[in-house]
């Protein structure tokens, strides 16, 4: 019994040396809090049970949409919703692959990253694929000092160190849209999109009242208004079939030429939409009414490049913060603060949707917007296209 | 604006609150004003801050003082899977916040009769575990004090071991030095007990003695009071609560006391707690499949468990009775990183009500009555060591 208990504690000691280089901040627990921790993870027949697979399988498993779609996020034992499987089994075979020498340090920071709070690898979604890549020209067109770096650290961060880091490329983000409303003209249409927590609302608020000092009529349309009812489109994601199209097309149409329109309104509650599914509104329900604006935001992740409505939108922006960076966000904001949601369905989901969303929504949208706003890189990225109006403005 | 404007502005509400509150509780400086909203959306009543009523303050004192109040929170009453918040406990901090807005209660009274806790975002009671009975039994003042370095915990939301660590470093080097005057005074074989509240840094202050001890050449071990349950079963069957010493084979906790600080070695039960029960039957005999525990003599035994000091019959053969306290506010702090964090031992609410209502009730009927009897009780918090009489006296002896 002791001589097993001895093997364990030398595991952990090992392993607390080895994560350190992976993640400097493991350094700030003590080995006997990081041992705490590892315990929820350690298989019931022990670490000797754990094959970790060669690299090569691991990557091709991670980058697979099936592994994230097999992940089950509200699965209960007892009396609690439990870790994925295949969520921990990943983790578990990253630890012993490491201190067997299986995997190189290099190797798992390329690949994953660690996460204090949740106590996992999670894998890098990889944003800058080559199309995208080439469809900005290869480089960014404007880049900072890469300030989030210094809360690579922390293990939970606020809003306020976000902004503080993000001073100065959300700066220049804003006096780039402003040059290019003036270049453009009004009225104009403007997407944001972006992951969770990347921080869009709060960039959108600063964007709203940039123009507002300029004395620009602004209004913001929610893309969810135009969602069906929630019994005819299930659960798949907003697009083209699970919305009201049409009138979608109608009203960006519509309030290009400075008219004011009325849109579908969405009951969240009910998961019911104001117009049935031919686009007429249904008795007793009562459409929003947008007015005419010279700036005008759509909020949501609807699948904007779609060709009919992309030529509509006058700049297309995904407003993007790396994926650990967002994880810490998170927990303070959703878990501490908002207490939303079970914490392991947090991380199930977190674990799950970070890939699918990538694959879904942002890797498309990236490939054809204008501007992408990189927070954790601190640059700029601009299409060759939007780069020349700049130049000339 | 008046006061029935405020209720009705949850703008201006949030706005007067957030400000008060910052200066409560230093913590929620580093919050931006949509943040501290997204705390109050579990908070804000369904319909509105009219239908809550403001207490006099006699009557919330009374309460919070009532053990009957604690007794009565149901710490795992579950809705569609999930535990609630004890409606009590989400209620008093209602109460609060809108006398704070209001005006109703001056922020100095809520300061003295509770503490807020950032990540839990409610109020609890502030336990007074140095009453005057206490203090009287510990010379009315601190042996010994040093700069209360714990007073940084006040910014942040959590605290780690590390930082504990630190904010303790000279009372508890403090500590060590006394107790190894104490034993050398006293002289070995001694019992060595360490009580104190969890998350107060009991195990790991035991830790580094029996660091101390070892490198000193001396032969150190322990004995936990819970091997010597009696099986679960017959306890459940007559009725027995776990905490006194008909829950033990007490004859032989006694018998094991006895022999090992005359330094001998001693047998003791097992008690197995995945299948609840005794390697010893009921008449303190070893099972035919029990096997005991075999404890070598030592020269320093650390009696472990929680009311070391209440069982009148053994309290003698204890050398040096100790408390090792820290604040309920830093506790807390210290529990959300360590049990909840890097653990994940509790769902949220069952974790906020139990931390709630035991840290009440455990104070009055285990820590403060120790207290009452102990040799040497550390307070953390403060960095004050305090000592008894007699004790005090051996410490000033050169």
């Amino acid at each position: 019994m002791s001589e097993l208990r001895a093997k364990a504690k030398d595991f952990d000691s090992r392993l607390y040396e080895k994560m350190q280089v992976i993640l400097p901040s493991i350094g700030d627990l003590e080995l006997y809090e990081f041992g705490y921790a590892l315990k929820n993870l350690c298989p019931p027949q022990g670490w000797d049970s754990i094959h970790p697979l060669p690299g090569r399988e691991i990557e091709t498993l991670v980058s697979q949409r099936g592994f994230y779609e097999a992940i089950h996020t509200r699965r209960i034992a007892g009396d609690r919703i439990v870790l994925d499987e295949v969520i921990q089994r990943l983790t578990q075979m990253l630890i012993v692959g490491l201190l067997d020498g299986l995997y190189s340090v290099d190797w798992v920071n390329e690949h994953f990253y660690f996460d204090i709070r949740a106590f996992l690898f999670f894998h890098r979604t990889r944003y800058y694929t080559d199309e995208v890549l080439s469809h900005f020209g290869g480089k960014p067109a404007l880049q900072f000092a890469a300030k989030q770096r210094q809360l690579e650290h922390l293990q939970e961060i606020g809003y306020r160190e976000f902004s503080h880091a993000n001073a100065e490329i959300d700066q220049a983000f804003i006096d780039c849209v402003v040059k290019l409303v003036s270049a453009r003209g009004t009225p104009i249409l403007i997407t944001l999109a972006g992951p969770t927590a990347a921080g869009k609302t709060e960039i959108m608020a600063r964007l709203l009242a940039a123009f507002a000092a300029q004395g620009k009529r602004i209004t913001t349309i929610e893309m969810d208004n135009f969602l069906l009812d929630r019994d005819i489109r299930g659960e798949n994601p907003m697009g083209v079939l699970t919305s009201h199209f049409e009138l979608f097309k109608q009203c960006l149409k519509d309030i290009r030429q400075g008219k004011r329109v009325s849109i579908p309104r969405y009951d969240f509650i009910n998961a019911t939409s104001s117009h049935d599914q031919t686009g007429i509104l249904k008795p007793g329900c009562t459409p929003l009414v947008v007015e005419p604006a010279d700036v005008i935001f759509i909020e949501g992740n609807f699948p904007f490049q779609l060709p009919e409505i992309s030529e509509a939108i006058g700049i297309k922006v995904v407003y993007l913060t790396d994926d650990p960076i967002r994880l810490k966000r998170k927990w303070k904001r959703d878990i501490d603060f908002r207490k939303k949601y079970d914490p392991t369905f947090f991380v199930n989901r977190y674990f799950k949707t970070q890939f699918l969303r990538g694959d879904d929504c942002y890797a498309p949208q990236m490939r054809c917007c204008d501007i992408v706003v990189d927070t954790t890189g601190a640059a700029l990225w601009l299409t060759p296209q939007i780069a020349a109006i700049l130049d000339q403005s | 604006m008046t006061q029935s404007g405020i209720i009705n502005n949850p703008t201006l509400f949030s706005e007067t609150l957030f400000e008060k509150m910052k200066k409560l509780c230093p913590a929620l400086e580093t919050l931006e004003m949509y943040e501290f909203n997204y705390c109050m959306e579990n908070v804000v009543p369904d319909t509105g801050w009219d239908l809550v009523k403001i207490e006099p303050v006699a009557a919330i004192e009374k309460r919070i003082t009532d053990i009957r109040f604690y007794k009565s929170i149901q710490i795992n009453k579950k809705t569609n899977g999930s535990v609630e918040l004890d409606t009590q406990v989400a209620d008093l901090t209602r109460t609060l916040f809108l006398g704070l807005v209001t005006g109703a209660y001056p922020p100095e009274w809520i300061d003295a009769h509770f503490y807020f806790d950032p990540r839990g975002f409610l109020f609890f009671a502030r336990t007074v575990y140095f009453t005057e009975k206490v203090k009287a039994h510990l010379r009315g003042k601190p042996y010994m004090t040093f700069e209360p370095r714990q007073r940084d915990f006040e910014r942040v939301q959590g605290v780690g071991y590390k930082d504990f660590k630190a904010a303790n470093k000279e009372v508890d080097k403090c500590f060590i030095r006394f107790v190894q005057k104490l034993i050398a005074h006293k002289k070995t074989p001694i019992l060595l007990a360490i009580a104190g509240q969890t998350a107060a840094g009991k195990t790991e202050i035991v830790e580094r003695l029996t660091n101390s001890f070892t490198s000193a050449g001396q032969h150190v071990t322990s004995i936990e009071l819970d091997n010597f349950l009696t099986d679960r079963d017959y306890r459940e069957a007559h009725g027995i609560d776990s905490e006194g010493k008909q829950a033990l084979h007490f004859d032989l906790l006694q018998q094991a006391l006895k022999d090992i600080t005359q330094g001998k070695k001693i047998s003791i039960p097992r008690y197995d707690f995945i299948n609840a029960t005794s390697s010893h039957d009921i008449s303190g005999n070893l099972k035919p499949d029990g096997v005991p525990v075999e404890v070598e003599p030592a020269d320093i035994i650390f009696m472990e468990g929680n009311f070391p000091f209440l069982l009148e019959e053994i309290v003698d053969l204890i050398g040096i009775k100790v408390m090792y306290l820290t604040d309920d506010p830093v506790r807390m702090k210290r529990k959300w990183k360590r049990d909840m964090d890097y653990r994940k031992k509790y769902q949220l609410n069952y974790f906020r009500n139990r931390y709630f209502k035991d840290q009440f009730i455990m104070a009055q009927i285990a820590y403060i009555p120790q207290l009452e009897v102990c040799d040497l009780a550390v307070d953390t918090t403060r960095a004050a060591i305090w000592a008894s009489a007699e004790f005090a006296t051996i410490l000033d002896a050169k």
